[in-house]
């Protein structure tokens, strides 16, 4: 290999006159102008979150818009061990301003630890009344501090969408399957494109040490269409036990999609070892390995082309249907990044603000996968017709309810809850899966 | 055992060691396509390789009767190399047809359609032939939407250098990381090493109270696994950081322009810490080495009126050559490669970020770009490479360093 730095230095000066930031300027210039959110030239901002890739360029340049309207300077760090290192800085004193949670799990444990700053009851009121199902949003962001006194720390921005099948329509065209609009519908539709001699389903929960999290959506999802809402905040706050008959429904309804060797591509024994981002792949390889793959909005990103399959017509997606046979209405499962505060200054104060800005959220959304539920932002920016029909089934749920998982505490949702439906993926039968996560969170009670 | 078992198992060791090392060369100059479809050692044969291309561009097109192209002009005409050359073997058709047995129901099926026969696409005739040419036949014009087609290729074997050009070249990333890691590595290795062989020499040839616990107590400071320091020393820095901050704002006018905050998480405290872990061990190691130079030397030095230093510069330096080449190279390779000091410890700036941080990110968001985070990791691993061939002589001299004696 003939490299030297002499030389990537000439071509990095070239290359970088070359690619002088594109499109920067289009992404402030928003439907909704940016209000004044004061001057704070030369400070800094720093920001730790788990995004990496494709979504910490967007965040990056949405930031920009911040750092142009008040001179702050914003400095964000991304990394996926996130979860560890957080925790490492918050103990040693070396708190970032911002920290992004991807898990209300985790943001509560460390505001019980006293590293998080209360944003206030006017930030509360503001969420409330601003964006779409505020109260439950804002319960998302309010946790007990030592003491035991609740306080608002996380302010949600930047969602996702749970409750999505992703086809694609050519295939769907071929083979002459028609989409399903019940749940019994998807079954039978599963086990048509069996008989045919296709494989319905591309499942895959592999997440370096997250593996488990596609797994517990799915359990969500079925939760949410095999019992009452109100069953389900049981559930997430354990007066249901994870034992209980209800789950373990759900639980046998999860296994009935990806134990089963005809269903899911590459078998069953594949789920725990497949690549959540590689799964569905399988839907664009040629040939074809699986007709649909249930995930959040956020997959597209991890498409062959990056999502251009959404634009161009070769993917598509339909909201996961209710059973007809269970009157629980459209429930609609979504997640969201909690910014919570861990070093209090007036720059971050005013980011908080910027935030609550309609163009702070118009900003994103013009760049690509980004939901919001603030009801100010102009559904026009939407980079994406398909962004639009995913608000639409957001907007058309009877039921809206936040990923279970994220609001357990951190040693379930973000670990128990995991590491047992991997082991469930791997052959674990469903009553020693269920009384392993029970006796997890017994232990932390 | 014969000389030739010995040399079949010596053989055997080679290719199962060079083995990883040949697939990441070969995937990283591979197509995205290939390398993500089939493995390495199908690179270097014609081999089968599935291909969807679609008929014509979307958008409006003329209505026609007759429709030529040709499939590799087709899979071909977005990229500048690697392109896709060979025969097409066959077409996986995908599509219902009315069933014999059942006249109100269609069947399913999937076939593959070889060159020359007719296959039926929206309605009209498509037929290939095996160097990529098709026709697409309608009974009269259509303007139909564009298909898409499996072909299956035997496509053949195709290089090109596009992922190192692309990680290299395309954004700054992998070649800021090439430099934060020599930033942190050469300190990471000098210091040490400097602090070591006077710390050595103390141990064998100067006499003072306590010399022997103490030695045992820096050898048994080797056990301390690094992973349990890390709060500790991460608040040991932040302490020092906040401490430097106010003497920055005291002496300084650093308040006009914002600067006054030093960082906890810095390359100075990756040296300090890398350093740190580091001198057990290469204490241990010099000392050893050291005692064990010819006595009378010394002696004879000492006789002649040479201090403490001229000794140390003059004789102990240029004997222990051997020893601190291979302690460097140790030392070198450890830091090089390290991902959880620098993770926890190093600066969080994008430009900042050492080369193995650098990978386990592109490990995120190009895990299905295995071509792109091949070329990286054989960038990466040039430099331990140029250096342990630059220096192994002295690494098997150093090697056997206090486990045999001279005198």
């Amino acid at each position: 290999m003939k490299f030297t730095l002499g030389t990537a230095a000439s071509v990095l000066v070239a290359a970088a006159s070359l690619y002088a930031a594109p499109t920067l300027a289009d992404v402030c210039d928003t439907p909704t102008p940016l209000g004044d959110l004061g001057k704070f030239e030369g400070e800094v901002i720093t920001i730790m979150g788990s995004m990496e890739g494709q979504d910490e360029e967007m965040l990056t340049n949405t930031v920009s818009c911040f750092e142009k309207a008040t001179g702050a300077v914003v400095k964000y760090s991304g990394s996926r061990d996130f979860a560890a290192l957080i925790v490492a800085d918050l103990r040693s004193n070396n708190a970032p301003n911002i920290a992004i949670f991807p898990q209300p799990g985790l943001a509560g444990d460390m505001a019980k630890e006293g590293f998080l700053t209360p944003l206030g009851q006017e930030s509360a009121d503001w969420m409330a009344e601003n964006y779409g199902a505020g109260p439950s949003w804002v319960a998302l962001g309010t946790y007990a501090d030592a003491d035991g006194n609740e306080d608002f720390y996380g302010f949600a921005y930047k969602m996702d969408l749970k409750s999505l099948v992703w086809y694609s329509p050519e295939q769907f065209e071929d083979n002459g399957y028609e989409i399903p609009d019940t749940m019994e519908g998807l079954i039978a539709l599963s086990d048509q494109m069996v008989e045919d001699g296709n494989t319905p389903w591309c499942i895959g929960v592999e997440s370096g040490n997250a593996t488990g999290w596609t797994a517990t959506d799915w359990m969500e999802d079925l939760m949410l269409r095999t019992t009452s809402p109100e069953n389900y905040d049981r559930w997430v706050s354990n007066d249901l036990p994870f034992n209980s008959p209800e789950v373990i429904n759900a639980m046998d309804l999860y296994g009935q999609f990806s134990r089963n060797d005809d269903y899911v591509a590459g078998g069953a024994s594949s789920v725990a070892t497949t690549f959540f981002g590689d799964a569905p792949k399988g839907l664009f390889s040629s040939p074809a390995s699986c007709m649909m793959h249930r995930q959040a909005s956020f997959i597209p990103a991890f498409f062959p082309k990056k999502g251009e399959e959404v634009a161009n017509g070769e993917a598509d997606f339909f909201y996961f249907p209710p059973f007809e046979a269970s009157d629980l209405g459209n429930p609609v499962l979504g997640a969201g990044t909690l910014w919570t505060m861990t070093k209090d200054s007036p720059a971050t104060r005013a980011f908080f603000e910027f935030m609550k800005e309609a163009s702070a959220h118009e900003a994103w959304m013009s760049q690509g996968t980004f939901l919001t539920a603030h009801t100010g932002a102009d559904l026009n920016a939407y980079a994406t017709p398909a962004l639009r029909k995913q608000g639409e089934i957001l907007s058309n749920a009877t039921t809206f309810r936040f990923d279970a998982s994220d609001l357990m505490p951190g040693a379930i949702g973000a670990g128990a809850f995991w590491s047992e439906m991997t082991a469930f993926a791997n052959g674990q039968d469903t009553k020693t899966t269920a009384d392993n996560i029970q006796s997890a969170w017994d232990a932390i009670k | 055992m014969t000389r030739t078992f010995k040399h079949v198992v010596l053989a055997l060791i080679v290719v199962i060691w060079v083995l990883p090392f040949v697939a990441l060369v070969t995937t990283s100059l591979r197509s995205e396509v290939a390398s993500k479809t089939s493995g390495f050692w199908t690179a270097f044969t014609p081999t089968e390789l599935g291909h969807r291309f679609g008929t014509h561009d979307r958008g409006e097109i003329e209505p026609f009767v007759t429709m030529s192209g040709n499939i590799f002009e087709r899979l071909n005409k977005d990229s500048d190399s690697f392109e896709v050359e060979g025969d097409v073997n066959s077409i996986l058709f995908t599509g219902r047809v009315p069933d014999p047995e059942n006249p109100e129901k269609t069947k399913l099926i999937r076939q593959l359609i070889y060159p020359g026969e007719p296959m039926d696409v929206r309605g009209g005739d498509f037929v290939f032939e095996s160097n990529g040419d098709f026709t697409w036949t309608f009974a009269e014009a259509t303007a139909p939407k564009p298909k898409n087609i499996d072909a299956f290729i035997e496509q053949n074997p195709v290089f090109g250098t596009d992922a190192y050009v692309e990680v290299l070249f395309e954004n700054k990333n992998v070649p800021n990381a090439l430099i934060a890691s020599f930033i942190v590595t050469i300190p990471a290795t000098i210091i040490p090493i400097t602090i070591a062989a006077f710390a050595a020499y103390a141990f064998a040839w100067m006499r003072f109270p306590g010399r022997d616990w103490l030695f045992v107590l820096v050898v048994s400071l080797m056990v301390v696994p690094t992973q349990l320091a890390f709060l500790p020393v991460l608040q040991g820095f932040s302490g020092i950081a906040s401490w430097a901050t106010s003497l920055n704002a005291w002496m300084t006018d650093c308040e006009a322009t914002k600067t006054c905050q030093v960082a906890s998480k810095s390359f100075a405290s990756l040296w300090v810490t890398h350093t740190a872990f580091g001198l057990p061990l290469a204490i241990y190691l010099l000392r050893n080495y050291i005692v064990g130079l010819p006595k009378e030397l010394l002696e004879s030095a000492r006789i002649d009126g040479a201090s403490h230093l001229q000794i140390f510069t003059k004789l102990i330096i240029p004997l222990s050559v051997p020893a601190l080449a291979s302690f460097s190279i140790f030392q070198f390779l450890w830091v090089w490669n390290d991902l959880i000091v620098a993770l926890y410890i190093g600066p969080a700036d994008s430009a900042d970020l050492v080369f193995p941080i650098r990978l386990q990110k592109q490990l995120g968001t190009f895990k299905d770009q295995l071509h792109l985070l091949n070329a990286s990791a054989v960038i990466s691993i040039i430099v331990p490479v140029i250096v342990f061939l630059s220096m192994q002589r002295y690494f098997i001299r150093g090697l056997l360093a206090g486990s045999v004696k001279g005198g």
